[in-house]
């Protein structure tokens, strides 16, 4: 057999050995690897470049050798897995560099992290001032986790005190132009009710690159070509509007009338269209 | 426009409301927005239902503009 077909085969099998070898040791992110896994990916790595050039070596100790520095890593994280005591052990435990505000100069010091580096892994965060962190954390893997001061956390809804509606994740339907039924499924809606959407919109199914339902059956599309303008839905608004429309009138009738009777009528009705603006407006914003 | 009339289009605008409200809470996905929607179409229909009976005085009192 010539040297070169060897060369081929040789790496067309690691490298399927390294694709499964690769995959069953999970789907862990690199900058999630401890240097113990990272190192591990890298000699098998190396095992399988080395074997398939050098024909010299036999073949099967490089998958000899690519099964050990496979199997072993991957039983440590299994046991990682089962016990604490092992999993500290193999992927270290987090350190606290700041607490109540204070950094902590003797855990810095062991984790041989100095000030820069703590001030710039807080840029990264967008923090500029030490003063601003209530908690920061280093992560095993190296990663620098922040716990902002309360004041000093974004504004949320529920510290405004704002009522906000539930939401769930929006489906996409279409993708390149092709419907995808599965999701469609998912939102029980079929394929003759997305044709009567795109209709509405006036646009052929070829045309859009990306559509997507949201959680209340409301299509939004992205067509090929930009210079389209495609028509917002403003189902909701225009109800809101409505509404808000009815109630205004109502109570403009309670003021112009001169019967009793229907005063009370029209002014009671306006308070309860006025409940009904409060419990829905969140819902249709 | 008599008030007859413009209480007639509000009356228009809410049956529109009310169907709308149905039809979203038909539409959507999330249980609790079903019944936010729900008990709106509710309120808006007793609204409604007022409002028709209100109608049916005033066109009593304007007959001449009754067609």
């Amino acid at each position: 057999m010539p040297l070169w077909i060897e060369v081929i085969l040789r790496s067309i099998l690691l490298i399927t050995i390294l694709f499964f070898l690769t995959k069953w040791l999970g789907k862990k992110q690199l900058s999630q690897m401890n240097s113990f896994e990272f190192i591990s990916g890298f000699v098998l790595a190396s095992i399988a470049a080395i074997h398939s050039i050098d024909i010299r070596l036999p073949l099967i100790y490089g998958i000899l050798a690519m099964f050990t520095w496979f199997f072993i890593p991957f039983v440590l994280k299994q046991l990682a897995l089962k016990n604490k005591t092992v999993r500290d052990f193999i992927q270290g435990k987090s350190t606290v560099l700041i607490q109540n505000g204070k950094i902590m100069e003797d855990n810095l010091k062991k984790e041989s992290y100095s000030t820069d580096d703590l001030l710039e892994n807080l840029r990264e965060k967008n923090i500029f001032h030490v003063a601003d962190v209530e908690f920061a954390l280093l992560e095993p893997f190296g990663r620098l986790s922040v716990l902002p001061k309360k004041e000093n956390q974004p504004l949320t809804a529920k510290h405004a005190g704002i009522t906000v509606a539930p939401m769930k994740e929006p489906q996409t339907v279409i993708m390149d132009g092709k419907m995808l039924l599965e999701p469609l499924a998912n939102l029980s809606l079929n394929p003759d009710w997305l044709s009567t959407e795109l209709e509405k919109m006036n646009v052929a199914i070829e045309n859009v690159f990306l559509g997507q339902v949201d959680h209340d059956g409301q299509l939004t599309i992205d067509l090929y070509d930009d210079q389209l303008v495609v028509p917002e839905s403003t189902e909701k608004e225009l109800l809101l509007a409505t509404i808000k429309k009815c109630q205004a009138d109502l109570e403009l009738f309670a003021l112009a009338t001169n019967n009793e009777h229907s005063k009370q009528v029209y002014s009671s009705n306006s308070k309860k269209l006025d409940k009904a603006i409060e419990v829905v407006t969140p819902y249709l914003k | 426009m008599t008030v007859g009339s413009q209480v007639k289009t509000v009356l228009a605008s809410l049956k529109n409301i009310e169907a709308t409200l149905d039809i979203l809470s038909q539409k959507t996905q999330d249980s609790e927005a079903k019944q936010v929607y729900q008990q709106t179409s509710q309120i808006i229909h007793e609204v409604k239902t007022d409002m028709h009976a209100q109608v049916q005085i005033l066109q009593n009192e304007e007959p001449q503009y009754d067609t």
